[in-house]
């Protein structure tokens, strides 16, 4: 819940930090503030550096697409909240236990993604099998797409919307603000 | 996806309003979507209720809401890309390479 927390007010911060300070030394919370509100300049070099640090200031692989999960569930409620004037939504309460330490059955390296991933890897587009590994936070993804924009059956379709935007305009705004965001992908 | 979806439609958009902000991209009410989408992108509250307004009063609510929706949507998958080092499969005939020129983004540190 703290790695949410981080996420959130990152994204919302007026004077956030400089991308290349790490506020917490918690590698976790460093990740989730720089994905959440710099996530343009990720490099793989920094990931490299994360992965290969004992901890605090490093994480394991797949500790860091669990951050990549939590980050991507808090910030689009957040920001689609925001974007209609309306209250922010609140976050989940804590619940006792340990995690659910499930993953994919079989993980693999992959050269479309820094991260590992469900085995076989690359047999789809990257941002399909970048959270694969963990698949609570997989299928967490891929409904939030399907809720916002579409989901990847209806992507086929250039044709395809809701009625409202055509998928040009959709596409419009996807673009603008991905620009804006200096995400090469 | 723009060009695709846009070309498509009859009606291939113009990228200059991706790269720059500029236009409505040959696209109704295409100005409005790119200065919400501008809004959300940035830490403005009062400017981001103009935009809202603004797209309200050219297209409507739902138009408003989805769009909203969307903006959203991309505010995750940018994350996703960027925090998983997403990266696109091998482009042989160089499609791929001319859009990033058009777009100027092979140069932005996220591809590194």
């Amino acid at each position: 819940m703290r790695i949410a927390e981080v996420a959130r007010d990152a994204y919302l911060a007026a004077e956030p930090s400089p991308p290349w300070v790490r506020p917490f030394d918690d590698a976790a919370l460093d990740v989730a503030y720089r994905l959440a509100r710099h996530a343009g300049t990720l490099t793989a070099e920094f990931y490299e550096q994360v992965v290969n640090a004992d901890p605090p200031k490093g994480l394991h692989p797949l500790d860091w697409v669990e951050v990549v999960g939590v980050v991507v569930a808090v910030l689009p409620p957040t920001a689609f909240a925001r974007a209609l004037g309306n209250p922010l939504p609140a976050l989940p309460v804590a619940v006792d236990g340990p995690p659910t330490g499930v993953e994919a059955a079989e993980l693999a390296p992959a050269t479309l993604n820094w991260v590992p991933v469900a085995a076989p890897a690359d047999r789809v587009a990257s941002v399909v099998q970048a959270l694969s590994a963990l698949p609570a936070e997989w299928d967490n993804l891929w409904q939030l797409a399907e809720a916002q924009y579409m989901s990847d059956a209806q992507m086929a379709d250039p044709l395809w919307n809701r009625g409202t935007l055509s998928r040009a305009q959709m596409e419009l705004v996807a673009g603008r603000l991905s620009l804006i965001r200096e995400c090469f992908f | 996806m723009l060009s695709w979806s846009s070309t498509t439609e009859g009606r291939p958009a113009d990228l200059a309003a991706i790269v720059r902000g500029e236009g409505d991209a040959g696209l109704p009410h295409g100005r409005e979507l790119v200065a919400f989408a501008e809004a959300v992108a940035g830490y403005d509250d009062t400017a981001l209720a103009a935009a809202r307004e603004r797209l309200v009063e050219v297209a409507g609510e739902a138009f408003m809401v989805d769009a909203a929706a969307v903006a959203a949507n991309f505010e995750m998958m940018t994350r996703v890309a960027d925090g998983t080092g997403a990266r696109f499969a091998d482009d042989p005939h160089g499609h791929r390479a001319a859009l990033d020129a058009q777009l100027g983004i092979g140069t932005l540190t996220s591809a590194r």
